[in-house]
């Protein structure tokens, strides 16, 4: 087999990974991948050339460059904990774009998603951002982010996000409250009662677990109501890794709905993650929430043999991101779902493992000791 | 005055063991009943509730009761009334009074040994039962045996905030099994003077020395016994493995050594079934078998598992990596000693209960008391404490009892 990537890269990778990407990126404008099957699997056969590790491991699977699968739902999705184990790109990673810190769960053990293309990246997160979450906006809208900020924090997918989309969508004056993991309440509270004034509508992005700490805050101030203009939106993501309070969904959309006197389908959820260049988002009308992916990116609910269940069936997620073409097209999340028929999953979250019951073997609690 | 206070002690202890006897036909109608409720309460299957079921009531003999007893407490007749010591005041071991045993989120029957017990010393005992009521049909066929029971022996469910739920603060002494925090809570709910006998939480280990991996046939006489240890109640009990150490330098490979633990694991799974699985844990087998398949593949470790994750052997994990804590999953963490496998204990902060050795060797005995473990035993009888054992590191009857001397 032919696998290499380092500061020396093979023959012909160059002009390879350009046409690629710029395939790729004519997917993302278009907002059509006219073939998935086949661009899929011609991305994962360069990524079996240029990602040593990625390709050692499929090679372990018997699949190579010589043993092709003809089905991208054959392309063996890499778990995203190996991230934290090699630098797994096509390209030398001294030479990345754009390389992220994958979350370390709550073990803080981080690795990195390095790109080779922050255009490519850009696009298909911006794109994303765009249907899921502007549809109906009249007006540019102001960012209020509780999420990390990039200067702070550049290693963070999320706060690059939010500030590509700030930038691009933003009426030019988003501000940033997360300072050193500290929220920022006081300047919150000011920035958004200042654009109620102003009638500019908002977009408030921040994690679960921020919103349930701006809640909090905002009760402990006795700050009831903050209503937030008409068009404004409020995208939520990622959950509570590795925090104490946690709380359910439901209560924290209708708690936000409230506070903010927001509907609730302008509350979005966002599901992504470090090892995807592309992300889901709610199909807000469905209450059930089903997360919908774009057309380069899609998923699978695999069980324990990673063959790919019927719809209505609990098992792990793995995603195929054409946009992670400088990486690995095919991860395996610590997720749980169910595909819907009619398409989409429905997100269950991490598994936090089995209710273990052993004569006074409390698993979760010894991992948690563990932990620390 | 208890409900058993005028009854030999003899006498109880033979209508405990009789019904133990009744209890150890698999065809005795309580126990099918309770088989079926136990296996969909813990999901394991029949084979495994019925082998558990037999542990239990095959060791609970009058002769395994009586030295037990003996050994503890000098004699049986120093439970009846004033007995002589040698040496010691005459003294007799009068019951506590009344004993709660609360067990919950535990595998099967981890309730009655101690109960047992706290009945021999001829207490009035208090189960807080599972909602397969093992415990509640066992009482009805002591009671079957002697009348008195029917008052001494109760067993009953409930919830913390529930109106049966009886006041802790009545009881003489408590014997539970949880997590610290349930615990720590029911503790924090008794009276100063009643006695606690706490079972907290804890895994177990094994060590295998390099001597014991000299050849195939050692190896593989040491992975049949760990295979049982591992599958056994689904990896859930404290005393099931949860991490081996293996030695690296036999004439086995580690690598080697996993092929013919996993061979093993496969057939353990024939002898006892695996249990029913949600998502989630099926999930999570196969994503640290994957895991495995990836170092593996950059060459750290090895990985032996079935295609749809029903177990996985994973071979020198990293050693920053605590146990999986997953049903019919483990590591082998290569060590070069005793020392490396006691360094991986308190970096994990992994308090033991077990600690299967494959032999004798004095140091490795050292290591495994430094480690805080309470029960040193063979590989393949890791889950077989005696009954005459201290479980948990507590004499079995010695707490239930109130000493009075007399030395008039």
């Amino acid at each position: 087999m032919n696998v290499s990537h380092g500061p020396e890269p093979v023959k012909g990778y160059r002009s390879q990974a350009d046409a690629f990407d710029a395939e790729i990126l004519q997917c993302i404008e278009r907002r059509t991948v006219p073939d998935f099957n086949d661009l899929a699997l011609r991305i994962f056969a360069h990524q079996l050339r240029y990602n040593e590790p990625y390709a050692r491991y499929c090679a372990s699977f018997g699949v190579g460059i010589d043993a092709l699968p003809n089905d991208w739902e054959a392309i063996p999705p890499v778990p995203t904990q190996a991230y934290k184990e090699a630098a797994l790109c096509t390209f030398d990673p001294a030479k990345a774009a754009l390389a992220f810190e994958t979350s370390g769960t709550t073990r803080g053990v981080g690795g990195k998603h390095y790109m080779e293309s922050a255009a490519l990246y850009d696009a298909a997160l911006l794109a994303g951002f765009h249907d899921a979450m502007l549809s109906g906006a009249s007006a540019r809208l102001r960012y209020l982010l509780l999420v990390p900020n990039p200067e702070e924090r550049p290693q963070s997918s999320l706060g690059y996000m939010m500030r590509k989309a700030a930038q691009a969508y933003g009426d030019g004056e988003e501000r940033w409250y997360l300072r050193a993991d500290v929220l920022d309440v006081d300047a919150f509270v000011s920035d958004a009662r200042r654009a109620a004034q102003e009638r500019v509508p908002v977009c408030i992005a921040g994690t679960a677990f921020a919103f349930v700490n701006l809640l909090d805050e905002l009760h402990a101030r006795e700050i009831a109501s903050l209503p937030l203009p008409a068009g404004s939106r409020i995208m939520e993501t990622g959950g509570f890794k590795g925090r104490t309070r946690i709380v359910g969904r439901a209560e924290l959309y209708e708690e936000l709905s409230r506070i903010f006197q927001l509907p609730q389908e302008r509350i979005v959820a966002e599901y992504g993650m470090t090892e995807l260049a592309s992300q889901y988002y709610d199909a807000t009308f469905d209450a059930a929430r089903i997360k919908r992916s774009p057309p380069w990116l899609r998923p699978r609910v695999v069980g324990p043999d990673g063959k790919t269940l019927p719809a209505g069936i609990v098992g792990a997620l793995v995603h195929v991101d054409l946009a992670n073409r400088s990486s690995c097209v095919a991860i395996q999340t610590e997720d749980l779902g169910l595909a819907v028929p009619e398409g989409g999953i429905i997100l269950l979250g991490r598994e936090p493992g089995a209710q273990l019951r052993g004569c006074s073997l409390d698993a979760e609690q010894l991992r948690a000791i563990a932990r620390t | 005055m208890t409900a058993l206070a005028d009854v030999p002690v003899r006498n109880v202890l033979a209508a405990i063991a009789d019904a133990a006897v009744r209890w150890s036909d698999a065809d005795f109608p309580p126990r099918v009943r309770v088989t079926g409720r136990i296996a969909e309460r813990t999901g394991y299957s029949v084979p495994v509730v019925e082998y558990a079921l037999d542990r239990i009531f095959f060791s609970i003999t009058q002769q395994e009761l009586g030295a037990t007893i003996r050994s503890e407490l000098g004699s049986l007749a120093i439970l009846d009334g004033f007995a002589s010591r040698p040496d010691r005041p005459d003294a007799w071991a009068a019951p506590a009074g009344s004993v709660c045993v609360i067990s919950s989120r535990t595998t099967i029957g981890v309730a009655i040994v101690p109960a047992v017990f706290a009945l021999c010393a001829k207490n009035d005992v208090l189960v807080k039962d599972r909602e397969d009521s093992l415990v509640y049909a066992f009482f009805e066929t002591l009671a079957q045996e002697l009348d008195e029971f029917a008052h001494a022996a109760r067993a009953s469910t409930w919830s913390p905030n529930d109106e049966r739920a009886p006041d802790l603060r009545t009881f003489d002494a408590v014997a539970a099994f949880g997590a610290d925090e349930t615990l720590a809570a029911i503790r924090g709910m008794l009276s100063p003077a009643a006695r606690f006998i706490g079972y907290g939480s804890r895994a177990s280990a094994g060590y295998v020395t390099r001597e014991s991996l000299g050849s195939r046939e050692q190896a593989t006489e040491i992975a049949r016994g760990a295979a049982r240890d591992l599958v056994l109640y689904e990896t859930e009990g404290c005393l099931s493995l949860h991490t081996l150490f293996a030695e690296r330098g036999g004439a086995v490979s580690l690598e080697e050594f996993g092929g013919i633990l996993a061979a093993c694991v496969e057939q353990a799974n024939v002898e006892f079934p695996i249990a029913q699985r949600g998502a989630g844990a099926a999930a999570r087998i196969a994503r640290q078998r994957n895991l495995a398949a990836f170092r593996a593949a950059g060459g750290r470790g090895a990985v032996f598992a079935s295609d749809a994750a029903e177990y996985a052997v994973l071979v020198e994990p990293p050693s920053s990596e605590p146990p999986q804590f997953l049903p019919r999953t483990i590591g082998i963490v290569g060590v070069d000693g005793p020392r490396d496998a006691l360094a991986y204990l308190r970096e994990h902060a992994l308090r033991l209960e077990g600690f299967a050795l494959s032999e004798k060797r004095a140091d490795l005995m050292r290591a495994a008391v430094d480690a805080g473990a309470v029960r040193l035993a063979r590989f393949g009888e890791l889950q077989h404490p005696p009954l005459s054992g201290d479980h948990g590191g507590w004499p079995r009857i010695a707490e239930f009892v109130r000493w009075i001397d007399r030395t008039l």
